[in-house]
């Protein structure tokens, strides 16, 4: 039974997009993949299918094309149609075509930029990955009916606003893919954050994240960005066994077991992040691929190349300037040059008082530099703006052992 | 599908001498491109509309209508003119809400029509 839901998994981005192309309706097309594949379980043990998409697009196109005559007799309007409609016959046929890919098209609606980003992340995971609301909503940290709501509402924008299914025009190529690939980076954060307070129930999550982006590589093998972010994925998805202790606490990643490192994942990201560089086209992902690299490298080398890192962080800085880049950039110079060289850093940045990243960096920066006073004010800063458990019991070791 | 394109702009954008050359360089933009679309047949209509100033509100509560001078609603940014056009999709209809001419800080908004 399992090796037919891993099947089905498997097919699910394929013909869910096959199904939204041609009934322009995302709905339709996840509850006729949803009434095809309970059929192929009860179908499959007695008769395995030669290819399980296959079969699942033909049974699903079938229902789906019943459902619509049963809505178009009750007179329900269906926004969009296709040009030209095609008849019950026409789509039968169809059904015996081969599949057609149109899982990039369905990535783009899904990412679409007139849709809020946080929308965006959960409805991809949705409907092309088959994510349920209810483990979507734990996910992103909100009630299910809330979640529900948000997919539901950019289902119907999508309908009513005329999101096209199309692979967009070459002038619009750039922005659309950057919303695609903040969609994922939003989706990743999601499973990462997601790890460090329930380790055990994440995994699925972060494995479908992880899935999606190898997917993206496959349907966009020249985009550098979306390559560097694959890499990315699997350099953080790699270290996962090492970062949490026995006691649940966070573990920094150059504290980690490397060990505990998975050896399969930091190989596939480097050849995606050489596969990357190759292209000559730099970009944030890439540079962050690269940051996760250089930690990974310390399971050869022994250390971490701190100077690298925060080389590399200095060009992140410039591409995307944000104050989680300059506090990782501060930590990084702190390592690399003196925790001194990072408190100045930091205090170029400013006092972010209320801002747990800042509080976190300034109090090991200080607890490096020798001042116990400072890093103990800033330990107690850090717990007192309720960080995740994992982090919170990190921070209340690293304050004991001041 | 037919799209509304609303232009908001600052209240303040066009005030002073300024504001009124800029102005004209907005208008003679919006012409061209009005006359472009029309050309092509997707604007299906348009204006420019005047000063927030002018303005009249009809509010009707409680069973009871009542006049008011002013727009709906006081924002800094105002309501400044409208185009109504005729594309296939979305993207399209966004495409073109980007080449609308807009002093900075300006808006435009793309709404769908019902579809009777």
């Amino acid at each position: 039974m399992q090796r037919f839901g891993q099947a089905i998994a498997a097919a699910r981005p394929r013909v869910v997009a096959a199904l939204a192309a041609r009934l322009r309706d995302l709905d339709l097309a996840e509850d006729a993949f949803a009434d095809a594949s309970a059929t192929a379980l009860v179908a499959w043990p007695a008769q395995p299918p030669r290819d399980a998409a296959a079969w699942l697009w033909r049974a699903a196109l079938r229902r789906a094309i019943d459902a619509k005559r049963r809505a178009a007799v009750r007179g329900r309007a269906v926004l969009d149609p296709p040009e030209p409609e095609p008849t019950p016959e026409e789509a039968l046929m169809a059904a015996d075509q081969p599949i057609p890919d149109e899982r990039l098209k369905l990535i783009f609606v899904c990412c679409h930029p007139a849709l809020a980003p946080d929308s965006r992340a959960a409805l991809t995971l949705k409907v092309v990955c088959g994510l349920s609301t209810d483990r979507l909503a734990r996910a992103f940290f909100v009630a299910e009916p809330a979640m529900l709501q948000r997919i539901t509402r950019a289902k119907k924008k999508i309908a009513a606003a005329g999101v096209p299914f199309e692979v967009p025009a070459r002038d619009a190529w750039p922005e659309r893919l950057e919303a695609v690939l903040s969609t994922l980076e939003i989706a990743y954060a999601q499973a990462y954050e997601d790890a460090a307070l329930a380790a055990r129930d994440v995994a699925p999550f972060a494995t479908e994240v992880l899935r999606l982006s190898g997917l993206l590589v496959e349907l966009m093998p020249d985009e550098p960005e979306v390559l560097g972010l694959a890499a990315l994925v699997r350099f953080a998805e790699a270290r996962r066994p090492a970062r949490l202790d026995d006691l649940g606490a966070m573990v920094p990643p150059e504290r980690q077991e490397a060990a505990l490192w998975r050896a399969d994942l930091i190989a596939e990201a480097a050849a995606l992040l050489d596969r990357a560089a190759q292209a000559g086209r730099s970009g944030p992902r890439q540079i962050l691929g690269a940051i996760h690299a250089t930690h990974c490298a310390r399971a050869e080398a022994g250390v971490t190349d701190w100077p690298t890192i925060a080389a590399l962080y200095g060009v992140l800085a410039h591409l995307r300037p944000h104050p989680a880049v300059a506090v990782n950039r501060a930590v990084a110079i702190g390592e690399a040059e003196g925790a001194e060289a990072g408190l100045a850093e930091l205090a170029r940045i400013g006092p972010i008082e209320g801002w747990l990243p800042y509080q976190a960096a300034l109090a090991h920066l200080s607890a490096r530099a020798g001042r116990d006073e400072a890093a103990r004010a800033a330990y107690d800063a850090a717990l007192a703006l309720g960080p995740p458990p994992a982090e919170r019991l990190f921070l209340e070791q690293r304050l004991r052992a001041l | 599908m037919q799209y509304m394109i609303l232009i908001y702009e600052p209240e303040n954008a066009y005030a002073g001498e300024a504001g009124q050359a800029a102005l004209k360089d907005i208008v003679a933009k919006h012409m061209a491109l009005a006359g472009e679309l029309r050309a092509k047949g997707i604007q299906k209509d348009g204006a420019g509309l005047q000063d927030s100033t002018t303005a009249t509100t009809v509010v009707t509560q409680g069973g009871r209508q009542t006049i008011h001078d002013g727009p709906f609603a006081e924002t800094r940014e105002h309501l400044g003119g409208y185009y109504l056009i005729d594309v296939p999709n979305l993207d399209e209809a966004l495409a073109i809400a980007k080449r609308v001419p807009v002093m900075d800080g300006g808006k435009v908004e793309v709404r769908p029509l019902i579809v009777h």
